[in-house]
């Protein structure tokens, strides 16, 4: 019989043991009456003789070896039993435990698809990036085409290189859709050979593809073939319908190929990448846009590689010095090229989450550890009844593993809900958030995060327990005496870990919350509400060029005069530069006329606007005035500057009516305020305001101040512009709002994560101190109530009892006090405007812990107080 | 007192069980019986180490167990071999006989015997 099988028909086994031993007995019976006996005196003589049938069919039990699994079952009975009988403890444990295993399994899940797991390709530990630095700032930066062809005509440490530049397509509107923007890629035909991904129909283009009039061709996304094309087998050689042209399709990437990995927007089409012939020469086209990947060659280590192109550069270098002035190269892992940006600001969540848990785990292993004080006597019982240490012990642990998996499920219920929360208010910037999930290895994290959990809160009753003999709790009756000396400094030292914990906790909640509370008073020198922006970027081709630069000023011109007559605008104004909190910037050079500027300064950042953009915006005219209807072609070019320009060129003049070259000459009329183009935690920058009607400009976008909700005015607003630029895509509308808010999006999510952890780690430490406090007060009931009869006062008593909580507060405060000291200079990166060091926060995070921590010893010194000494002492 | 009594020895008490069994089905009582009949009383097995015994290897599946009518008139539980049991009682007598002949071997060596 397998030993299942045995366990399934067990009761029936039970019968059989029975029906066998009984069956034994009587026949010694009857031999014994066969000798002479009488009938009663066989019987008593064959049970005699048998001696009892239980330790026999203990021993026949002992020998099926389903015992240990009747043994746990039978633990697990009682422990569940246990733990409904003191539903106050089992309440606490089980939130606490939901709580911070919720949160923890929530964060750890974030940081395994962000960070932890492997980047989808063949081997992929051998794909690194490479990037342009520049020295100063050693940053990892985009390339240019020039540099990439130079490395990968030299470099001998790759097995190929791949170059990628963003590249979206615009589809015509076709039946009745609106015109549709798809993400995608330009990339060399290396880039599939890099990461080593074929398509799963179809073919990758080729080398031969990278030329103007070869380039037409893409490969799609599985997600774009099943979503336009139903997953047809005859998709290759299809068109896509672009706005300049069709472009044929040639192949499928399989599911879940992205690039860039985990990207929130999916990529659906990858075109080849066409260097235009003065991105091949070193003249003066300095621009920067491709991101190269690598494959390592066999036995190559990044190091290595590094080595060599720093080699390869240099000699560039000598070739072409204008070029490498403060340029550099940099080779790192492609893994974290990825995941670099996420990764301390993910370690810092974990961190923290992990400081919740830890509380969790020594609040739960104070609070058994008092329950299993309290049990002694039970527990005493049991051992007096032949229960063996490891019985016991055995019990307890599974007492706390059943309240510890229970808990981890809740957690999981709750990390379920808060994944998805946590998914939608992740910055956009972090990569892979889409495969954020509760994945299988997550759960496995999970599980094993209990299984610790609940073997450390046991075991502490464990350790104690098995170190008594059975007589002195049994004495010890019940609640009558004080606790050990021993049992009494291992509650102190976990009270005081919990406290610590806690204070490190809310010190870098405090942290953060400054932090943000500092971002949010920033004076960003403008009014972002209310504000819709829409960029219109027709396609133009090399031959239109001429003609739309003549043209599309008027049209746009035109657009905006259409949208201001719309009901619930405002003010309407269009901008061609640099949208404040989209990331994007114009620049051009500058120079003033009878003055070396230091290089620095030779250039800054120009927007061409209309005349109402200011007042669009809410920014402020400090002097001059701002541009006037009578600014156009015809009259004196104008310019306007913000504050950091003028009081950067013209520290100690005044600005206005001075002439500065940016594009010819101009006059400065105006200075307006600064913006925080960047976001509230950017630098100021140098910007110039040039007149649309002064400007040649191919398109731009319109900042639009509305009085009502976007839904209302959007609809005749995209009719404005599809009137003079028919079939044009409008793949960025959004609220200057929304963009502001993607900047301090992470921000907020830390905020709001860490200060959530710090008032979780603080409730349980309170209930921590609580559950101590009670039990204490519990213990010494009698002796207070002697106390009491012996002439205590209350207040006394209630001191007496506040005195020993704040002693265990204090030892905690200062521990964590200094934990957080130390831990401060790890998270200097992510302050703003607030030190890791800052006094207030410190002094209010011990503030508010010595608060909650008193009050929550407070309830059980106004019980002692109140202690009865009479009905004490006659309880006894 | 009869016969002075010996304990069975370690791990023999299987061995004995398989042989008594290898006669036929037979039930616990009469497998004590039995044993102590044919060693003329000197081996005495008591129930609380018998019943162990025969479930150990029943569940090794040396042993199958039925119950079946008996002379009682009441069903009782039989054991006997099951193919696996027998090789087992082979190689286990074979090995019992080496081990008895070997230790008498040494028992009976002259040059160790001589201070007797």
């Amino acid at each position: 019989m397998t030993w299942w099988r045995r366990l399934a028909g067990r009761s029936r086994l039970e019968i059989e043991l029975d029906a066998e031993l009984r069956d034994h007995m009587a026949r010694l019976a009857a031999d014994h009456e066969r000798a002479g006996l009488t009938p009663d005196e066989a019987r008593r003589l064959a049970r005699l003789s048998f001696g009892g049938a239980d330790p026999i069919k203990e021993a026949c039990r002992d020998v099926r070896g389903t015992r240990w699994l009747e043994d746990i079952v039978r633990d697990l009975r009682l422990a569940v039993r246990a733990l409904s009988a003191s539903r106050s403890f089992t309440t606490i444990a089980l939130l606490v435990l939901a709580l911070s295993i919720g949160a923890s399994t929530a964060i750890f899940s974030v940081v395994d698809a962000v960070v932890l797991q492997a980047l989808p390709f063949d081997e992929a530990d051998r794909l690194v990036a490479i990037g342009e630095t520049s020295l100063k700032r050693n940053n990892m930066g985009v390339v240019a085409p020039q540099n990439f062809l130079d490395w990968k005509a030299r470099q001998d440490v790759f097995t190929d290189m791949a170059a990628v530049a963003w590249g979206g397509l615009t589809l015509k509107a076709q039946d009745g859709q609106e015109p549709e923007t798809l993400f995608g890629r330009q990339v060399t035909a290396s880039f599939f050979t890099v990461l080593r991904t074929p398509p799963i129909i179809g073919r990758l283009f080729t080398v031969d593809n990278e030329v103007d009039g070869n380039a037409r061709v893409a490969l799609i996304s599985y997600g774009l073939w099943q979503r336009r094309f139903g997953g047809a087998l005859d998709v290759i050689g299809k068109p896509l319908p672009g706005q300049r042209g069709d472009v044929e399709i040639v192949g499928v990437m399989p599911r879940g190929f992205s690039y860039p990995v985990g990207a929130r927007d999916v990529t659906d089409v990858w075109m080849p990448l066409v260097i235009p012939p003065d991105g091949r020469v070193r003249g003066h086209n300095y621009a920067y846009y491709l991101d190269v990947i690598a494959r390592l060659r066999d036995g190559i280590s990044i190091e290595r590689a590094q080595a060599r192109l720093d080699q390869i550069e240099a000699g560039m270098a000598v070739e072409t010095p204008s070029w490498f002035e403060d340029r550099g190269v940099r080779v790192e892992s492609m893994h974290t090229f990825v995941t670099g940006y996420a990764r301390t600001w993910m370690l810092l969540l974990l961190g923290a989450v992990g400081c919740v848990l830890l509380i969790a785990i020594v609040n739960l292993a104070t609070l058994t550890l008092v329950r299993a004080t309290s049990r002694g006597r039970e527990l005493g019982i049991r051992s007096a009844l032949g229960a063996s240490r490891w019985d016991l012990a055995r019990g307890l642990l599974i007492e706390s593993l059943v309240l510890s998996l229970a808990g981890a499920g809740l957690g999981v219920v709750v990390a379920w809900a808060g994944v998805d929360i946590l998914r939608s208010a992740m910055p956009a910037a972090i990569p892979r958030v889409a495969n954020i999930a509760i994945s299988f290895r997550v759960l496995s994290a999970t599980i094993v995060t209990a299984l610790v959990t609940g073997l450390a809160c046991g075991l502490a009753p464990v350790l104690q327990f098995s170190r008594r003999t059975p007589a002195p709790s049994l004495h010890e009756r019940g609640r009558a005496n004080t606790a050990g000396a021993e049992r009494q400094r291992l509650r102190t030292i976990l009270v005081t870990t919990e406290v610590a914990l806690a204070v490190i906790l809310l010190v870098g909640s405090g942290l953060f919350l400054t932090s943000f509370a500092r971002v949010a008073a920033v004076d960003l020198g403008l009014d972002a509400h209310d504000v819709l922006t829409l960029r219109i970027r027709p396609l133009v081709g090399p031959r239109e060029l001429q003609g739309a630069l003549q043209q599309n000023r008027a049209r746009l011109t035109e657009v905006l005069d259409r949208v201001r007559t719309i009901p619930g605008v405002q003010v309407a104004s269009v901008l061609d530069g640099g949208l404040p909190f989209r990331g994007d910037l114009k620049t051009a050079d500058l120079s003033i006329p009878g003055r070396t500027l230091p290089p620095a300064f030779q250039e800054i950042d120009r927007n061409q606007i209309s005349p109402d953009y200011f007042k669009a915006l809410h920014v402020p005219l400090r002097q001059g005035r701002l541009f006037a209807d009578s600014d156009h072609d015809g009259g004196e070019p104008v310019v306007i500057f913000n504050d950091e320009a003028a009081r950067a060129l013209f520290p100690n003049e005044n600005a206005i009516g001075q002439i500065v070259n940016l594009d010819g000459p101009r006059r400065i009329v105006g200075i307006v305020g600064n913006i925080r183009h960047g976001g509230p935690e950017s630098d100021l920058r140098r910007e110039a305001f040039v007149p649309l009607a002064q400007s040649r400009v191919l398109g731009g976008t319109l900042v639009v101040r509305t009085s009502q909700p976007l839904s209302a005015v959007l609809p005749s607003i995209k009719a404005a512009i599809w009137t003079q630029f028919p079939d044009l895509a409008l793949p960025d509308i959004s609220t200057l709002d929304h963009y502001l808010d993607s900047m301090t999006a992470q921000r907020r999510v830390s905020m709001l994560l860490i200060g959530m952890f710090g008032l979780l780690g603080l409730c349980i430490a309170a209930v921590g101190i609580y559950g101590v406090m009670a039990y204490v007060v519990t213990q010494r009931t009698q002796e207070i109530g002697i106390r009491m009869a012996l002439g205590a006062v209350p207040a006394t008593i209630l001191w007496s009892v506040l005195q020993r909580a704040s002693r265990q507060l204090l030892g905690g405060l200062a521990l964590g006090l200094a934990g957080a000291w130390w831990l401060g200079g790890l998270v200097g990166d992510f302050l703003f405007r607030v030190g890791p060091h800052d006094a207030l926060v410190y002094l209010g995070a011990t503030g508010v812990l010595a608060v909650v921590g008193l009050l929550a010893a407070l309830l059980p010194a106004r019980r002692a107080a109140g202690i009865n000494p009479i009905i004490t002492l006659r309880s006894e | 007192m009869k016969s002075p009594r010996s304990d069975i020895p370690q791990g023999t008490l299987d061995l004995l069980i398989l042989r008594v069994v290898a006669l036929g089905p037979i039930h616990g009582y009469a497998i004590a019986q039995r044993l102590q009949q044919v060693s003329r009383d000197v081996l005495q097995v008591q129930q609380g180490s018998l019943y162990p015994a025969l479930h150990r290897l029943e569940n090794k599946n040396l042993l199958v167990a039925e119950w079946g009518p008996s002379d009682t008139g009441r069903d009782a539980k039989f054991y006997r071999l099951t193919a696996r049991g027998r090789a087992q009682l082979k190689t286990e007598t074979a090995s019992w006989s080496r081990l008895t002949e070997a230790i008498g071997l040494v028992l009976r060596d002259p040059a160790a015997g001589d201070q007797s």
